[in-house]
């Protein structure tokens, strides 16, 4: 069982700046977060057999400190249906970063559509870890309703930056939207503001994003961790 | 530098000793002015030191800080910035430890400037040696005769004592503000005054941890432009908020947007965002403007904070009544809907004409008698939590003498925030300046009285998110 240092380290000692998307989850897990499930398969027929545990939908990731931007480069492949769809996937990969030092494919369980939410860390200079929340997704930097709170922080004051977003009203059941549970909201933006805290040695920023919000809960389905 | 647990500005404000050092012998100059003010009204010692000697408002003047037998609580340099370094260590020698430099040319002025103020820090390391400054207009408070305010009196008008503590980064916006509230109402406004200047050590946050713990100072007002100690600033606050109002200006919004990340989060951190957030959680009451400042004093050093958003509005004049509801809207406020009892007695006393509802109008026939009756009809409605006076003294049968004597017998209950909009010309401005000279709160329009009414209903609903009672924080009750 590696710890978070143990993560935090092996990204250093590859040289990279950022911990890959298996690595940042696990980082979560290790803080108690509960993360969709997910496998770091390193064949074929180890993908097939974690999709066939999970049940499908699943989704494929390509994980690859060479391939940042996933979506982009087509390296992340949602909604598959069957073990076909998963070893058609896998070979499609295969095929196409065969000139990438890839750490394997993750297979993850895939979310029930919900509400997009961001909760993420930066190093503020004059105030040190700092945590946002707000409406997230591939939108989030042209919507903006984002708030900020000095980590760690606790229970009330992510429960107040929950209320001040400006969309806080569809948290609540809007037009057929799921009621999102804010104190379970409240609970992971302070798990994370913690997790910001007590490695910020370490961590230089993080992305949670999305946290999809469904009727099953809280659901961190991305997750970008900068090292320092 | 040790990091004493005690707030240590209190070992400046609580000197029984006090030094001067650049005593100048000209009048007006800043050595003079400051010498001046300390053997005037310092009830403790003061020394004067010049290095020419002689004699300066019946004191010896000290060739330096070391020809001083007694021991020296605290000292103000007032040398030219290239003799501070000496200055400063001949006061180490002396065991003084509480130091302010108002001398300005360091890291303010260049690479030269910036070198004299690490020799400086150097020997206040060495000496262990508390400065306030460099660059600065240093400390002030009139109940304790301390004032290293270096411009004449005759220029600069001193507040007298009163619930507010103040501190800033500029000294010019200090030295302007100060101004300012000598001249508004009563002008007893000022318990603690700190411009901290370059603050090569103490900072903002060392000046509200001190004004934080004062028991005189029932309310806060801050000017910065940057923070240098932000986190422990932030922690503070949070803390001191919940006893006493704290408000002010964070200039310096534009300078920096946000840097680019290799995250979503870092690019959508611009700094403001993130001071703004941090002071709104931290119960901090931000304002922009510098007219809101003032309008802060007077609503927070007057009134009592109300116990929730219920406004009522009582006008003569249909479209004052009208900007001020929007800007109750606009304030997160409500419009208070009025008991039976209160709706049944205006309705039975008003002519038909008037509108009862809110706001209520009592129109261009008012009189005084009418205001009376509007007044305390909205003032002793419990579904009321303040009140808005506007009156637009142009219209006939008003008394505006009466007017004057009707809204100060309400505005002495203090039970729940009245403010006061006078509209118009010469006459407005006599009734304007009758009531503040008691310290009742009377704005140049309606919007901002409604807006300082929305500045404490902000603050109540904080408190109350934080599970306090607006009841227990009393700002004027210090006056």
């Amino acid at each position: 069982m590696s710890t978070i240092n143990d993560i935090i380290l092996k990204g250093r000692n590859e040289n990279r700046d950022a911990l890959l998307e298996h690595e940042a989850k696990e980082v979560l897990k290790k803080m108690g977060i509960q993360i969709p499930p997910s496998i770091l398969a390193q064949t074929e027929e180890e993908a097939v057999d974690a999709a066939e545990s999970f049940g499908y939908p699943v989704v494929m990731k390509l994980m690859s400190s060479e391939v940042l931007h996933k979506t982009d480069e087509k390296a992340v492949m949602i909604d598959l249906n069957s073990a076909e769809d998963v070893r058609s996937v896998y070979q499609d990969f295969e095929n196409r970063f065969k000139h990438v030092n890839v750490a394997g494919v993750l297979v993850e369980k895939m979310v029930d559509k919900g509400l997009e939410l961001i909760i993420g860390t930066n190093t503020d200079d004059d105030f040190g870890p700092v945590i946002l929340f707000g409406v997230g997704g591939v939108l989030v930097e042209a919507i903006k309703d984002v708030v900020f709170r000095m980590c760690p922080t606790t229970e009330e004051q992510a429960l107040n930056a929950i209320s001040e977003i400006k969309a806080s009203v569809i948290l609540d059941g809007f037009r057929g939207l799921p009621v999102i549970n804010r104190n379970e909201l409240a609970k992971l933006i302070v798990n994370i503001s913690k997790l910001a805290w007590e490695y910020k040695d370490d961590i230089l920023e993080m992305d949670i994003n999305p946290v999809i919000a469904n009727s099953a809960g809280l659901h961190p389905v991305d997750a970008r961790i900068i090292l320092k | 530098m040790l990091r004493v647990m005690t707030a240590r500005l209190k070992s400046y404000f609580n000197a029984e000793s006090f030094c001067v050092v650049g005593a100048s012998t000209t009048p007006n100059k800043p050595g003079n002015v400051v010498a001046y003010n300390f053997v005037n009204y310092f009830p403790g010692k003061t020394y004067l030191v010049n290095p020419r000697g002689g004699e300066l408002f019946g004191k010896p003047l000290y060739k330096s800080v070391l020809e001083i037998k007694d021991q020296i609580d605290a000292a103000c340099i007032i040398v030219p910035a290239k003799y501070a370094p000496m200055t400063l260590e001949q006061c180490g020698q002396k065991g003084i430890r509480n130091v302010i430099v108002t001398t300005g040319g360091f890291s303010e002025a260049g690479e030269e400037g910036l070198e004299l103020q690490k020799q400086m820090l150097e020997i206040m390391k060495k000496y262990q040696i508390n400065v306030v400054g460099p660059n600065c207009l240093g400390l002030y408070s009139p109940a304790l005769g301390y004032d290293t305010m270096f411009l004449p009196a005759s220029k600069l008008k001193r507040p007298t004592s009163g619930p507010v503590s103040i501190f800033t980064q500029s000294g010019a916006f200090g030295a302007a503000f100060i101004d300012q509230l000598s001249r508004l109402g009563s002008g007893k406004w000022v318990s603690k005054f700190v411009s901290y200047g370059n603050a090569s050590d103490i900072n903002e946050t060392d000046a509200l941890e001190y004004v934080g713990k004062d028991p005189d100072t029932r309310m806060i007002l801050i000017y910065l432009e940057d923070f240098k100690d932000g986190r422990r600033f932030m922690e503070k606050a949070r803390e001191i908020s919940l006893t006493k109002p704290i408000m002010g200006i964070k200039a310096n919004r534009t300078e920096t947007g946000a840097k680019a990340g290799a995250s979503h989060t870092a690019a959508l951190s611009s700094d403001d965002e993130i001071v703004d957030d941090l002071l709104d959680d931290a119960g901090v009451i931000r304002v922009i403007t510098w007219d809101q400042l003032e309008d802060c004093v007077l609503a927070f050093g007057t009134q009592p904070l109300p116990l929730g958003d219920r406004v009522a509005i009582v006008t003569d004049g249909g479209g004052a009544g009208v900007m001020a509801s929007d800007m109750v809207s606009d304030c997160k406020l409500s419009l208070a809907e009025f008991s039976p009892e209160s709706q049944k007695k205006m309705d039975e006393i008003f002519p038909s004409f008037y509108a009862t509802g809110n706001p209520i109008d009592i129109t261009g026939s008012a009189t005084a008698e009418d205001y009376r009756i509007a007044l305390e009809a909205a003032y002793n409605d419990p579904n009321v939590d303040s009140v808005v006076n506007i009156c637009i003294p142009v219209i006939p049968d008003l008394d505006i003498h009466k007017y004057i004597e009707i809204t100060k017998e309400i505005a002495k209950r203090k039970e729940k925030p009245f403010v006061t909009s006078l509209v118009g010309g010469e006459e407005a401005d006599f009734a304007a300046a009758e009531l503040l000279k008691e310290d009742i709160p009377v704005f140049t329009s309606p919007g901002r009285a409604v807006r300082a009414l929305g500045m404490l209903t902000d603050y109540t609903k904080y408190l109350k998110s934080r599970g306090v009672d607006p009841r227990k924080v009393m700002v004027e009750e210090g006056k």
